[in-house]
């Protein structure tokens, strides 16, 4: 692997709308110069079925398009059986951010991993005030703890993606997400 | 060509291409993992005066387009495995009667709806022998995300050169994947157009399967003057059936011998690091990504790994591999399938000692499995 690059992985279940943030993480290192690649797996349930989706940003170029299994330095999971399924992705001591109202790690994953409790869904549904903007929320809170992107650049290629009329809500959810973030990791 | 960066999927590249090849019709079935080739078709070609329209099923998808490609414009199915399958007979239509058309094959597991949402190389033979009979398929692979557009490209000029059906292959990684591709500005793609033949005399003097025997149908568009008939059946120049046996051995032999003859025109493979090789990894689609990945591991460890990766896979590069196996000691076919191009590559190279790598349950090969079999070769 090559060092100027970053593995990341979300995953949650088919419907929750993951597959956006991976889009705009990719958008975002392109627009600087870099290569953004996102791949998703999922299954043929419509919704429900595990989902994950790999993000990888490099300023070389990337040609094998999902994340290998050990290398992955921070994941997303906002679903127990997604987690299961994708968490020995990451690497030891790598960071994984989980909604702890959905998702149960065990005591040896907190030994293995550094496990962050954000309520992704509840902080976007409940303080953002529209569910939808959860891949938003989890977008904030993968780029302040791992530092991928230009903060300005990401949410502007965010914006780019969604319409007008939400853009407002949208730049809350983002800022809900870093605040969140931000606290978690002082703690 | 004059390039343009764009960020998008595979299957939405594609059907920009068709938008840019001038193709203005479109008709199939949605089915996993195509149907983004169809979504985006169906935004775009309205808005151009195209038509996309979503058929009963994979068989009118391809009947509607066979009907679209005798009107003279270009005309494009997407789909995949299972709906190939369907579509077989009338791909064998399209071979007798000469009909131009592209079909995109976005490959999932199989066989039958096997693994829907899952990545697989399992319809490289099904390509080459699509319907029964003999003629010669034109099959051509994507392996990135910039060839998901210029393949495409290729085959709408390929179809109208050839006169037959030429089939693109994406698999669910490369159709899925989203990232950036630089691919030529949609003005240099238009430049690049060559329409098919057409008989400009006097009607009385037009033959449509009156030609060379190296050469294909010259068919005009329908509704403008110059008749001929259209079938399936073993047919003389005017398109009717015959029996007579010259002009029966004649077609078949010119089906075969319109592709075979011309296969320059058609060859298309990518040599990455093959200049001091010692190790030959052979790999095509999305599999050639994972090689890539695999010959910058091996190099770092000082093993000369190269990749040879067919972009016309049907007819297959066979004189440059022979060219190269009849070098390399170590040869290894990696593919999402269970040999079907290893046996082709073997005959290729005359060797029975071609190693394989391959693998069936819908997950990529990884570039550290190809880095660990190269190291046992």
């Amino acid at each position: 692997m090559s060092n100027t690059k970053t593995l990341m992985r979300f995953t949650g279940v088919g419907g929750q709308g993951v597959l956006l943030a991976g889009e705009i993480f990719a958008a975002a290192k392109i627009k600087t110069g870099g290569y953004g690649l996102k791949t998703a797996t999922y299954t043929s349930q419509v919704r429900g079925g595990p989902t994950v989706v790999d993000i990888q940003l490099d300023d070389e170029e990337i040609y094998y398009p999902y994340a290998n299994d050990g290398e992955i330095s921070f994941m997303l999971s906002v679903a127990d059986m997604s987690y299961k399924l994708f968490k020995n992705g990451v690497k030891l001591g790598g960071t994984i951010v989980i909604d702890p109202n959905l998702v149960h790690p065990t005591d040896e994953d907190r030994k293995k991993w550094k496990i962050y409790e954000i309520p992704i869904i509840t902080i976007a549904k409940e303080e953002v005030g529209n569910v939808i903007t959860q891949s938003v929320v989890a977008l904030a809170i993968a780029n302040t703890m791992t530092n991928a992107i230009d903060k300005q650049v990401l949410i502007d290629t965010m914006l780019s993606k969604v319409p007008a009329k939400v853009h407002d809500v949208n730049k809350k959810a983002y800022e809900f997400g870093e605040k969140y973030a931000k606290e978690v990791m002082a703690s | 060509m004059a390039t343009r960066e764009v960020i998008s999927n595979g299957n939405e590249l594609a059907a920009k291409a068709a938008i840019d090849a001038g193709c203005k019709f479109f008709a199939g079935y949605p089915l996993t993992p195509s149907s983004e080739v169809m979504h985006e078709l169906s935004d775009l070609l309205p808005k151009i005066g195209g038509v996309a329209i979503q058929m009963e099923d994979e068989i009118g998808g391809i009947c509607a387009v066979i009907g679209a490609a005798m009107t003279g414009q270009r005309a494009l199915t997407a789909t995949s495995g299972p709906g190939m399958s369907l579509k077989a007979e009338n791909l064998g239509l399209a071979q007798m009667a000469e009909v131009p058309l592209v079909c995109i094959n976005v490959m999932r597991g199989g066989p039958s709806t096997g693994l829907p949402t899952r990545v697989s190389q399992g319809d490289v033979l099904q390509a080459k022998n699509p319907s029964h009979g003999d003629y010669k398929s034109i099959t051509l692979c994507a392996g990135s995300l910039a060839e998901c557009y210029t393949e495409t490209l290729r085959a709408f000029n390929l179809a109208d050169r050839f006169m037959q059906p030429v089939i693109v292959l994406l698999d669910e990684t490369i159709g899925h994947m989203h990232g950036k591709a630089d691919i030529p500005t949609a003005e240099d793609a238009k430049a690049a157009i060559v329409p098919r033949k057409r008989f400009d005399g006097d009607p009385k003097d037009y033959f449509p399967y009156g030609v060379e025997h190296d050469e294909p149908a010259v068919l005009n568009p329908m509704f403008e003057g110059y008749r001929y008939h259209f079938t399936g059946l073993h047919h003389d120049k005017n398109g009717y059936p015959t029996e007579e046996i010259e002009t029966c051995r004649k077609l078949i032999q010119r089906l075969e011998d319109k592709v075979e003859l011309h296969k320059d025109e058609l060859e298309s493979y990518e040599e990455f690091m093959m200049d001091d090789a010692e190790v030959m990894i052979i790999a095509y689609g999305s599999v050639s990504l994972a090689a890539k990945e695999s010959i910058r591991h091996l190099r770092k460890e000082g093993i000369k790994a190269g990749l040879f990766r067919p972009i016309t896979i049907w007819p297959s590069p066979a004189e440059k591999v022979k060219e190269y196996t009849d070098k390399i000691k170590k040869v290894l076919v990696v593919e999402l399938n269970i040999g079907q191009y290893h046996g082709e590559m073997q005959r290729a190279a005359a060797r029975l000692d071609i190693a394989g790598l391959f693998k069936v349950n819908g997950r990529p090969i990884s570039p550290y499995e190809i880095v660990n079999k190269v190291k046992e070769l």
